[in-house]
């Protein structure tokens, strides 16, 4: 794995812890998504995604916001309505969209963004730019009847456009094997035509090698989804007893989380920071984290 | 020519000088066309026409798609009720997507299902209710004077809006008409001017006032006739100045939602001029819903009684 792939996962995840303490300060008005956990396939997006293509968000974007700006003192702004956030403080986070990082749409709403995408990925076929279009979508926003009706337009067009269907197993509050059945997503995509992919084990390397051959298919008319299992790290218990129940951190401050220059919250393959431990060692990877903690807090120190 | 002959023709005159524009819809390159809405039109260099799947919310969303990109698009839509699964891009990405001041078009052209006969959803036949939701500019085309002025400023112009079709105009002679004076952004056309009464026609209703208009001349009565084509951010300056000259208002209005313009007309005109005599012709439509079996769905218009009333001002 390259340093610089390693790199990018720590300054996501300790920007996010950041973004955490500010919420545990009471400092944001509107509601952020944060998205620990999430940053092995944003950091693999932004390294495949070429000069033209675009990336459609949803509701939880912070991940690919952070990836694609490079930087995390303008999203601070943003969620703070500040002046100088990355959208002029007029999208707040939700619908954080960045059109001079290829984000040229970000919805709050779930599945509203699959048919935008669809259209985003019509216009570089029509500009004949050679452009693809990512699109992110969870386990809950596929449940909406968007996710099919795309599928049948991206297949009928050839559209260059993958789905990606961030997989956390949960809605909201709520489990997949408390709303529904199992969806088999290889199996309705065999039976529309459109290719599928699964990535799992936040293995950065590999996600970027299966999806530069995913990004090699948009081009030649193949959509596809690719389906990535995440965890949402940052979860934590309430109750005692048999009362004692687990708080999937969906949107909101995450109380047991603190901004820490040794990031790792979970010593399982969940946890995209505790892979890199796998490849890097502990000494350089503490090194490195201790350089970003300190680079971005110096970013947004006075603000 | 007929109507729908009419429309047909400006429209395809619009789109074919149009570069990279994608036209898309249900049955637009196929079998009636759209009942010839869509017949023989064709693009600009480096555009497509779409036959699509049968899916109003993700091709209303993906119209807005092409938009972000600055590709511009029309979507034809069989029936204005099916645009009612499009609702969400209708409100949430197009007050995204207005933000951002789109250098490029995306219209979408439903046909009004005001055929009658059509049972449960004609019950939505005013554009108005869609529009209200974000204020989003939309047009209804009534003759040749409007159908000109909307579709050459607005169907392939910079911006979202909405322009609706009248499918019991279809089969009818396109009204010739000539307006005297409209509001800029076409939302409003006087056709003429007179001294006794001012006669304003809503959503699709225009035919209907210009049979009142002639039933007035035959008693010597000289009318002013309005059409309001828009739907939102209306100015109503035109109508008010000329109500406070004849005294009259006769409100048409074919439209059968609770939340109409009309409505917001004599708020404005009644609150300046409190001694208008305002007739009101519209559905009778009790709640007990025996209106939405298959019916007529045209306003059934006592021409000579209305004409009467006017003259004695009873």
């Amino acid at each position: 794995m390259e340093k610089q792939l390693a790199t990018e996962i720590l300054r996501l995840r300790l920007s996010q812890m950041l973004i955490n303490e500010h919420y545990k300060s009471g400092d944001f008005k509107i509601p952020v998504h944060i998205a620990l956990g999430h940053e092995t396939i944003a950091v693999a997006i932004d390294s495949i995604m070429e000069e033209t293509d675009s990336l459609i968000c949803s509701h939880r974007n912070m991940h690919y916001n952070l990836a694609r700006a490079k930087k995390l003192r303008p999203i601070l702004l943003e969620f703070l309505l500040k002046d100088g956030g990355l959208a002029g403080s007029t999208l707040g986070s939700m619908n954080l969209a960045n059109e001079a990082a290829n984000i040229p749409y970000t919805s709050s709403i779930l599945g509203n963004n699959l048919p935008v995408s669809a259209g985003v990925a019509l216009s570089h076929l029509v500009k004949g730019d050679d452009g693809v279009t990512f699109v992110v979508t969870g386990d809950g926003a596929m449940e909406e009847g968007t996710f099919y009706e795309v599928l049948g337009i991206a297949r009928a067009n050839d559209l260059p456009l993958a789905i990606i269907v961030e997989n956390n197993g949960w809605s909201m509050h709520t489990q997949i094997d408390e709303r529904r059945s199992s969806i088999d997503v290889s199996g309705l995509c065999a039976a529309l035509g459109v290719s599928y992919e699964h990535l799992s084990g936040n293995d950065v390397s590999k996600y970027i090698e299966i999806l530069s051959k995913v990004r090699k298919g948009l081009k030649k008319g193949e959509p596809c989804v690719v389906e990535v299992s995440v965890s949402t790290l940052g979860g934590w218990y309430v109750g005692e007893g048999e009362d004692k129940r687990f708080i999937h951190p969906h949107a909101g401050v995450l109380p047991e989380v603190s901004f820490s220059s040794w990031p790792i919250l979970e010593e399982s393959v969940a946890d995209p920071v505790y892979v890199l431990t796998k490849q890097f060692s502990e000494v350089e990877l503490k090194e490195k984290a201790e350089s970003i903690a300190t680079q971005i807090q110096e970013e947004v120190k006075n603000i | 020519m007929r109507y729908i002959e009419y429309v047909n023709q400006l429209i395809g005159e619009a789109t074919a000088k149009t570069e990279n524009l994608v036209l898309f819809g249900q049955n637009i390159a196929a079998g009636s066309h759209l009942s010839g809405l869509t017949k023989g039109l064709s693009v600009g260099k480096g555009g497509k026409i779409i036959n699509t799947t049968n899916s109003e919310t993700s091709q209303t969303g993906m119209g807005f798609g092409l938009m972000l990109q600055g590709v511009p698009s029309i979507f034809f839509v069989k029936q204005l009720d099916f645009l009612l699964l499009g609702v969400d891009h209708l409100l949430n990405t197009y007050n995204f997507i207005r933000q951002q001041k789109p250098k490029t078009s995306f219209t979408i052209v439903p046909i009004m299902s005001d055929l009658g006969y059509h049972g449960v959803q004609s019950s939505f036949n005013n554009l108005g209710d869609i529009c209200s939701l974000a204020r989003v500019p939309g047009f209804s085309i009534t003759n040749s004077f409007d159908a000109k002025a909307i579709i050459s400023n607005h169907l392939v112009a910079p911006g979202f809006r909405i322009i609706t079709v009248g499918q019991r105009l279809f089969g009818t002679e396109i009204l010739e008409v000539e307006a005297e004076k409209s509001a800029g952004d076409q939302s409003l056309f006087q056709y003429s001017t007179g001294e006794a009464v001012t006669i304003v026609c809503f959503n699709l209703s225009f035919p209907y006032g210009v049979e009142l208009q002639k039933c007035l001349e035959d008693r010597g009565l000289s009318s002013s006739l309005f059409s309001v084509n828009g739907y939102t951010s209306l100015d109503w300056k035109l109508i008010t100045e000329d109500v406070q000259k004849t005294k009259k208002l006769v409100i048409i209005d074919d439209s059968k939602s609770a939340n109409v313009s009309a409505d917001n007309l004599l708020v404005e005109v009644l609150s300046t001029s409190p001694q208008v005599l305002v007739t009101k012709v519209r559905h009778d439509l009790p709640f007990n819903g025996t209106w939405l079996s298959p019916n007529p769905d045209t306003l059934d218009i006592d021409y000579e009684a209305l004409a009467d009333k006017l003259a004695t001002g009873v």
